[in-house]
């Protein structure tokens, strides 16, 4: 007796779809598994077995063979229990089997039958689309990331019994209420940006690096903040876009960290500087995604720049260029998106007081050290340097500059210019600009022209550097609404550019 | 080969003896006094047990020295030797990068040395290069050893006018450099001179510290001092200056600075004031002639200063007073933009210099680096 269902299961962040084959036949009792299955499905014979008994049914005391088609694709996750289960069921004539050809299920199953959510249930819900199976059968825990997806019936069922009963005909269970809800949800609580008192400076070449997308790097002595602004970051971007939120969702799912939910902030992600590359950018194991993909549409915040290890801020060259990361391994190749905003965070020399004559132990050699540990490539694609100071007591009281929601505004005003100007190009944001662009779009007055001759004369920019300073007054042009880029927008991105990396800059 | 046999043998001793000096260099004093000593006499000091073997090695030695391209051994005898080399404790020999003749020509100036801590500010490095310029503009040589701080500051600021400038190494010419002061030795030696006491491939050696600091004083006429503390390490060349009968400058700083302790220390002494180049040139007997100034001076003083427009005027004073942070001069929301562009066009104009934590510094005058306009 043979019956097939269908799921799918989960490499990376791509779906594949997989055909559940059981076949029950004369023999000793027995059940085997086949195809390329990953230890959480191997170990489903002793959950599927339960779970059938459990719930009532029988359990046939017979030879069962389970094949996971197609067999070169490793299954990996317990999301193939309930799709096992319910073609026991239907090879051992207890349900009907008709309707397992067009249900796509997809969930882990209790001992007691009870069906249990898994990761990945939006991308699932995508492929289940894609896939022209027009039901998916899943528990209700994760329900609402299936109900994201367009033109696909969303069925949930609590237990195998009702997945069985739905098979036969019947309806399923009611859907939970919050699926009923309205999509758009306001943005969660976040940090915010009216909680810092003091530092206008900081906040405005945040809000800069913000409205451009640009990667930045906060220096200055511990204590002055840099963590706390830089958690604020993803408070002050635009709101995500549907695809962008459906994006981030999928991703979040399929790594286990979202709510079942639509996302509604942006990721901020923190790895510790004890990160690996592996960590940072992914292919530790096959499928597994690194902390720039789940940065994608985000930001990604390193604190103590100088400490991460180098290969692993090499690592982030591609990711940063591209706004991808391409994963190669031994036996498996992976592109996964990875368009984020870096914020770097670092102390100005390791006692963290340089510049601070009274209290700066550093020797020069340290001092050159940490200047050399944070050059080189990583910090070419840093578009802004923002020095934190204490600026005195009194700043603790003051009034704080702009709260969250006013910056966002401003931000994205800012954002739309750039869309708008860039629309043909397939640019969103200053920071992305080419060299063609800078040329058509950030034409400088004869003032400012001659400032950045000048600077580039005397050593201050190299060619790059100059590029970055033109992205970053396009920015500040577009926060004041001004379509010219002026001279004070020059002056202001020189003055923010940066360059704490060069070693030897102090003696040369 | 410039050099004679004793000499060649007393610089092939120093070599072998290093371990031994190293050890000895904890005490300073200590090791200038051995340095002076005679051949026999320095391996009955130092050599303890090995003092006979070595003896037989030091009879047998033949003199010889490895031929390098672009680096002549020179020794005291020899008439091209510097004149002010002439103490007991000066070095028998050196190896002059180059040819002999750029060191005759150097040495025929005034030597200024410019020395200091290896910890130094902005403030230090950047009054470092500004001495350091207007003194090889009035074509006066600058010397100081490669070490961090104010002597590779001294070097860089003597190369931006193309002025002469001579580093001593405490290693030998090849060896001694520390790899991330490779570009200005590079840029030293094309433009000045490098000398050093031990053979070539020798690298940087703890006794070398203290032995290239005295050749430093011996060197110079004046030894200026800009910023250094209490350690009697960091005073070493202003008092090996003192005892050679030279003149001792330095450079006052602020009271609270740990690094300008030592140098108001010299100046209570009465070690002469220093603040800009015609100080020093003045101490030399010279007058400050506005022909050998340094070109770029010409935004120096009151005048340039006046010239600027208010603005900017302002900015530069509120630095000077201690509001050096684009923060700390931000008064209220709307001069944010402004703050920025006053201070990077003061930046462009060379008179200030951004340092670490944000912090800009006053220079003293526009770099060359503006092409010298």
């Amino acid at each position: 007796m043979l019956a097939r269902a269908h799921t799918f299961t989960i490499e990376g962040l791509q779906t594949r779809h997989v055909t559940v084959e059981v076949d029950i036949r004369q023999g000793l009792p027995a059940f085997s598994i086949v195809g390329l299955a990953g230890a959480a499905v191997r170990e489903a014979r002793e959950r599927v077995a339960a779970a059938i008994l459990n719930s009532g049914f029988e359990f046939p005391g017979r030879r069962i063979t389970a094949n996971l088609a197609p067999g070169d694709v490793p299954k990996a996750g317990p999301g193939l229990d309930l799709a096992l289960a319910c073609a026991v069921l239907a090879a051992s004539n207890q349900i009907p089997r008709e309707h397992l050809q067009s249900h796509a299920l997809f969930g882990e199953l209790a001992l007691d039958g009870g069906v249990r959510a898994c990761k990945g249930t939006l991308a699932v819900a995508q492929a289940t689309r894609d896939a022209g199976l027009g039901v998916l059968m899943l528990a209700p825990a994760r329900a609402h990331e299936a109900a994201l997806v367009e033109d696909l019936d969303v069925v949930v069922v609590e237990r195998l019994r009702s997945a069985a009963s739905v098979l036969g005909g019947a309806d399923g269970d009611p859907l939970p209420r919050s699926m009923l809800r309205k999509q758009d949800r306001p943005r969660a609580v976040e940090p915010d940006l009216s909680d810092v008192r003091g530092q206008h400076h900081a906040v405005r070449s945040l809000v800069i690096a913000a409205a451009g997308g640009h990667n930045s790097l906060l220096s200055g002595s511990p204590g002055t903040g840099k963590t706390m602004l830089a958690q604020r970051i993803a408070s002050i971007l635009p709101s995500l876009s549907r695809p962008e939120a459906i994006e981030v969702t999928r991703i979040h799912s399929i790594a286990g960290g979202s709510e079942g939910e639509l996302a509604s902030a942006r990721p901020f992600r923190a790895p510790h500087h004890s990160v690996t590359t592996a960590g940072l950018v992914g292919g530790a194991q096959r499928g597994w995604v690194g902390e720039v993909v789940l940065a994608h549409n985000g930001v990604l915040f390193l604190d103590e720049l100088s400490e991460f290890a180098r290969p692993a801020l090499e690592a982030l060259r591609q990711p940063l260029e591209e706004g991808r990361v391409a994963i190669v391994r031994a036996r498996h190749a992976a592109l996964y998106p990875a368009r984020f905003m870096l914020v770097a965070a670092t102390n100005p020399c390791p006692c963290g007081y340089a510049g601070n004559g009274e209290r700066c132990r550093c020797s020069e050699t340290a001092l050159a050290r940490h200047r050399r540990r944070l050059s080189g490539p990583l910090l070419d694609r840093i578009d802004l340097l923002t020095q934190l100071g204490h600026d005195g007591a009194h700043d603790l009281a003051a009034a704080s500059l702009t709260s969250s929601e006013r910056a966002r505004a401003r931000v994205t005003e800012a954002r739309e210019r750039q869309a708008a100007r860039m629309r043909e190009d397939g640019v969103a944001v200053n920071a992305h600009m080419d060299v063609p662009m800078l040329q058509k779009y950030a034409r400088l007055e004869e003032r400012g022209e001659r400032m950045l001759r000048d600077a580039t004369r005397s050593g201050l920019l190299s060619a790059r550097g100059q590029h970055r300073v033109l992205r970053v007054a396009r920015t500040i042009a577009d926060l004041n609404g001004s379509d010219r880029v002026r001279t004070r927008d020059v002056g202001s991105a020189l003055a923010l550019r940066p360059d704490i990396g060069l070693a030897d800059s102090r003696a040369a | 080969m410039r050099a004679c046999g004793d000499c060649l043998r007393r610089s092939w001793l120093l070599e072998r003896l290093s371990a031994r000096l190293d050890y000895a260099s904890h005490d300073r004093a200590r090791l200038i006094e051995l340095l002076a000593l005679a051949d026999e006499e320095l391996i009955a000091a130092v050599a303890g047990r090995h003092r006979e073997a070595l003896g037989k090695e030091w009879k047998r030695f033949e003199p010889f020295v490895a031929p390098a391209e672009d680096v002549q051994a020179l020794c005291r005898h020899d008439g091209d030797y510097p004149s002010s080399l002439a103490s007991d404790g000066a070095p028998h020999m050196l190896h002059v990068a180059g040819r002999s003749e750029r060191l005759t020509e150097l040495a025929r100036a005034p030597i200024v040395a410019i020395v200091g801590t290896g910890r130094a500010t902005d403030y230090g490095m950047e009054i470092t290069k500004s001495l350091a310029r207007g003194l090889a503009a009035s074509g006066i040589t600058v010397v100081s050893e490669l070490v961090d701080g104010i002597a590779v500051a001294a070097h860089a600021g003597a190369l931006e006018v193309e002025g002469g400038t001579i580093a001593v190494m405490s290693g030998g010419l090849e060896g001694g450099c520390a790899a991330r002061w490779r570009g200005l030795y590079r840029r030293v030696r094309a433009r000045g001179c490098a000398v050093a006491e031990l053979p070539s491939a020798s690298p940087a050696r703890r006794w070398g510290r203290t032995a290239s600091r005295r050749i430093v004083a011996e060197l110079a006429e004046l030894t200026i001092v800009v910023e250094a503390d209490e350690n009697p390490g960091e005073l070493l060349g202003a008092t090996l200056a003192h005892s050679l009968g030279r003149t001792v400058a330095a450079v006052p700083g602020r009271v609270t600075s740990p690094v300008s302790t030592g140098t108001h220390r010299l100046l209570m002494d009465g070690a002469a004031l220093v603040r800009r180049p015609e100080d020093v040139l003045e101490l030399l007997g010279r007058a400050a002639s506005p022909a050998s100034r340094d070109p770029t001076h010409e935004t120096d003083g009151p005048a340039a200063f006046a010239r600027l427009e208010p603005r900017l005027r302002r900015t530069l004073e509120a630095v000077g007073a201690g509001r050096d942070t684009a923060a700390k001069l931000m008064t209220d929301e709307t001069d944010a933009g402004e703050t920025l562009l006053a201070l990077s066009e003061l930046e462009l104009m060379g008179l200030l210099a951004r340092g670490d934590g944000g912090r800009y510094v006053p220079r003293q005058s526009a770099v060359s680096g503006r092409g010298g306009a």
